[in-house]
Order: C-alpha cells, then sequence, then structure tokens
C-alpha cells in the first residue's frame, strides 16, 4: 500500500511523525519529504489560541484520494504518500496537516508534496474557525466550490 | 415539502444544531433554496456575518458531488452547504 489518507479527530487520536516516517519508508525510494503544518499563534494582527477545523468528512476523504492520485500521475507512480488533516478544537503549536512523501529522486518529493498542500486549499472541504485571546472567534473566508458561472 | 440541510464551516452560526429542517415550496431547487435561506439570514442577527453566504457557498448532494442553481429537490432530501473552504 503506497497511499494513507485519513481526517483525524481531535478528541480521538493526534497526527503522528512518527507514523507517517514509517508509512512512506522504503528501500525504492531515497528521497523523503515532510511537509507539517502547525496552528500558529497571530493571524492578521490577531493573537490566535486555536483553531477549530470543521470537515465533510466523506468527501475530503474522496478529495484527499483524488489530488494524491494525480499527484502520483504527475510526477511519480512509485511515490508512497500519507496525508492526514486535523479535525476539532486544535491548541497553538500542534499539527493540523502532515504530509509525508517518499519518491525515487528529491525533485519529485518536493513537488508532490507542494501539489498536494495547495490542491488541498482549492479543492477539500474543510474551513477554520480561529479562536482569539480575547475570547471571541472567527471563521475565516476561503475559496468558493460553487460553479463560477453562476456567481453573479 | 422540507428538505434536510446539513451545516459547514460559517454556516453553523444560523443554527446550534448540525442539520436544519427547512420548508420550501413544492418543485424548489436550489436556487429557491438560496433564496429562502437569504430571507432566513436577514431576520436574525447573523446578516453581517453571514451576508455572502448564500451567493459563495456550493451545495453536495447526499452523494458529496456539487449540484447547480437548476438542480431539483426531493422532499425529505438531505444537502450539505459548503460555504468557502480553506483548510491545511
Amino acid at each position: 500500500m503506497t497511499l494513507h489518507t485519513a481526517i483525524v479527530n481531535a478528541e480521538e487520536d493526534k497526527i503522528s511523525l512518527e507514523k507517517a516516517k514509517e508509512f512512506i519508508i522504503s528501500k525504492k525510494n531515497g528521497a523523503e519529504s515532510i511537509f507539517i503544518g502547525r496552528v500558529r499563534n497571530e493571524n492578521s494582527g490577531k493573537r490566535v489560541t486555536a483553531v477549530t477545523y470543521d470537515a465533510h468528512d466523506q468527501a475530503v476523504i474522496k478529495s484527499f484520494q483524488s489530488i494524491c492520485a494525480d499527484a502520483k500521475t504527475k510526477f511519480n507512480k512509485s511515490s508512497s504518500i500519507f496525508l492526514e488533516h486535523a479535525k476539532g478544537y486544535i491548541p497553538v503549536g500542534e499539527i493540523s496537516i502532515l504530509i509525508a512523501v517518499s519518491s525515487g529522486h528529491r525533485d519529485e518529493a518536493f513537488k508532490i508534496c507542494r501539489y498536494i498542500l495547495e490542491e488541498i486549499k482549492h479543492k477539500s472541504p474543510i474551513w477554520k474557525k480561529e479562536h482569539y485571546t480575547e475570547g471571541n472567534e472567527e471563521w475565516l473566508p476561503g475559496h468558493s466550490l460553487r460553479p463560477k458561472e453562476e456567481i453573479k | 415539502m422540507k428538505i434536510k440541510l446539513k451545516l459547514y464551516g460559517s454556516s453553523k452560526m444560523l443554527s446550534d444544531k448540525e442539520i436544519l429542517s427547512i420548508e420550501l415550496p413544492n418543485n424548489s431547487n436550489i436556487e429557491t433554496l438560496r433564496k429562502v435561506l437569504s430571507k432566513i439570514i436577514s431576520k436574525k442577527y447573523l446578516k453581517k456575518n453571514l451576508q455572502n453566504l448564500c451567493k459563495t457557498s456550493a451545495f453536495f448532494s447526499e452523494d458529496d458531488e456539487v449540484i447547480n442553481d437548476n438542480y431539483k429537490l426531493k422532499n425529505k432530501e438531505l444537502i450539505s452547504i459548503i460555504p468557502p473552504i480553506g483548510g491545511g
């Protein structure tokens, strides 16, 4: 198996870097690229304490599998990909997304990692609500999936 | 007719429930649903935060496909509202 995708519910589990490393390791692949996204403590001048991620689980998994399959076709069919995204309340400093890729060579490994991240932002139904030090919270704007011809 | 609307992202400000039951005229489509939702939003304090929700959201059918404004809704159908996304 060379592909693992999951939504990790914060109430049940945490995203594990060790699990990702174990999954992608292969004697055929000489390059590994790992991207870790963490919740940061500031956004647009506001002090952030945590982010709540919401997700349409079923559609997210479908989109993850499709994006990863495209990445393999585009860059390297023999690559191994581990992709997990958090759901629920994630405090500052904790992992929100982890993409780990092993591939024959470094160039493909970097490209696959970057490709997956950018595609997720435009295709996977995931939402962020930031929580601030003042006690208020805000859903962040994003990319509309409504067919473009319908938006007047 | 009635449909069930599953809420995601910022649309969760519409209700504490995960699924809203919405009354619509018979033979309604997604365009009608947008108008009805717009009225619900305009009546509430939510207007400021959700004024663009109806315009910018997509809707998913039960098999997770984007459905367009002409899509005819069925009585008791479960639809998901998909506000602009932004994971990662």
